[in-house]
């Protein structure tokens, strides 16, 4: 019997394990010590970006200081975003990797993401982790702070060729780039 | 089951998603970039609507962190065969704005012009018909049966309908 539901979703632990190791998905390095029933966790990287001005502007390039999470880690403040990035190389021709939180770090008021969860089939880099705190907190490089889900898809594929492509460290914001590409 | 980029367009084609005007260069691998809509309203702790809307195409407006927004797609965007969900856009997201935050998920149904929930970490100027948020479309499992509720009727960015009922 044919049940509609048999081919479909989100992909478990064991099967991102399986796509890694027939190269469907890019998850480097991969430790299987970090797969969990239904995603895998991702680590922060040591580098964090924070904007050097306090009003940003969508239509303008909005310069970023970086900076590197000492021992003692780092306090986001709550009126700042931080952009902070996956140690992990991410991507997928195949699967749509979809960003989440651990439950572990929103327990904390900390957003990894501030709902741009989604990454486009084809991006292979380091993921830029959006960071908020809502009543600040204190972060650390290498805590395992996000994890990485991998979704099924339909329909024929073109695969993502962006500004964003092959990202290393956290990528500032390159909406000032719509402005100069269309009206 | 998300649908890619090609199958989006196929399906906007065959008529089984609605996305008006609908642009080409907005598709994305998985995902169609939405604009911003004209209109801009924000609101009260109670929910309802401080002073006049702001009108977008007059100026662009620098929107204060600790306050709900409330916009709405340029798009007319849905589906009763697959289901809408409208997440932000990582370029805008890598610069503080929450949109539709914890409400991403839309119903299988009628399309309108959506109202977005705004929310910035720190001052961001937005500007009318910016690419402000991406909308995904799900293969669903079971019959359907289409939201018919009073926000599918409306275009304008929209307040909560409970405040009406409390009363």
């Amino acid at each position: 019997m044919y049940l509609p539901w048999q081919d479909e979703m989100i992909l478990t632990g064991p099967e991102i394990e399986r796509q890694v190791s027939r190269g469907a998905i890019v998850i480097d390095p991969f430790d299987r010590g970090r797969l969990n029933p239904n995603s895998y966790n991702v680590r922060l990287a040591e580098t964090i970006a924070v904007y050097d001005e306090y009003v940003l502007d969508s239509a303008r390039e909005n310069k970023v200081s970086v900076e590197k999470i000492s021992e003692e880690g780092r306090l986001l403040s709550r009126d700042r975003i931080y952009l902070g990035a996956t140690i992990e190389t991410i991507g997928s021709d195949q699967f749509v990797p979809i960003v989440r939180a651990r439950s572990s770090t929103a327990r904390l008021g900390v957003f990894v993401h501030v709902t741009a969860d989604l990454v486009d089939l084809g991006y292979i880099g380091q993921l830029t982790l959006q960071l908020h705190a809502v009543q600040g907190a204190r972060i650390y490089a290498g805590m395992e702070i996000g994890q990485v889900t991998f979704w099924t898809t339909q329909g024929d594929r073109t695969l993502y060729n962006g500004k964003y492509q092959g990202s290393i460290g956290p990528i500032p914001s390159k909406s000032f780039l719509d402005w100069k590409s269309d009206s | 089951m998300i649908l890619t980029g090609p199958e989006i367009s196929r399906e906007v084609a065959a008529g089984r998603i609605i996305i008006s005007p609908f642009n080409d260069a907005q598709v994305n691998p998985n995902s169609y970039n939405y604009r911003l809509g004209p209109l801009l309203i924000s609101v009260d702790q109670s929910g309802f609507r401080i002073g006049r809307p702001i009108d977008l195409r007059m100026t662009p407006v620098t929107l204060e962190p600790g306050r709900v927004y409330l916009g709405h797609t340029s798009e007319t965007i849905g589906s009763s065969a697959y289901v809408t969900m409208l997440n932000g856009r990582s370029s805008i997201g890598r610069l503080g704005m929450f949109l539709n935050f914890s409400a991403d998920l839309g119903h299988l149904g009628p399309s309108h012009q959506w109202t977005l929930e705004i929310m910035v970490v720190q001052p961001l100027t937005v500007y009318w018909n910016m690419k402000i948020g991406q909308a995904t479309f799900w293969r669903p499992v079971g019959k359907i049966e289409p939201y018919l509720g009073e926000y599918a009727r409306r275009n304008e960015p929209t307040p909560c309908i409970c405040l009406g009922r409390m009363k």
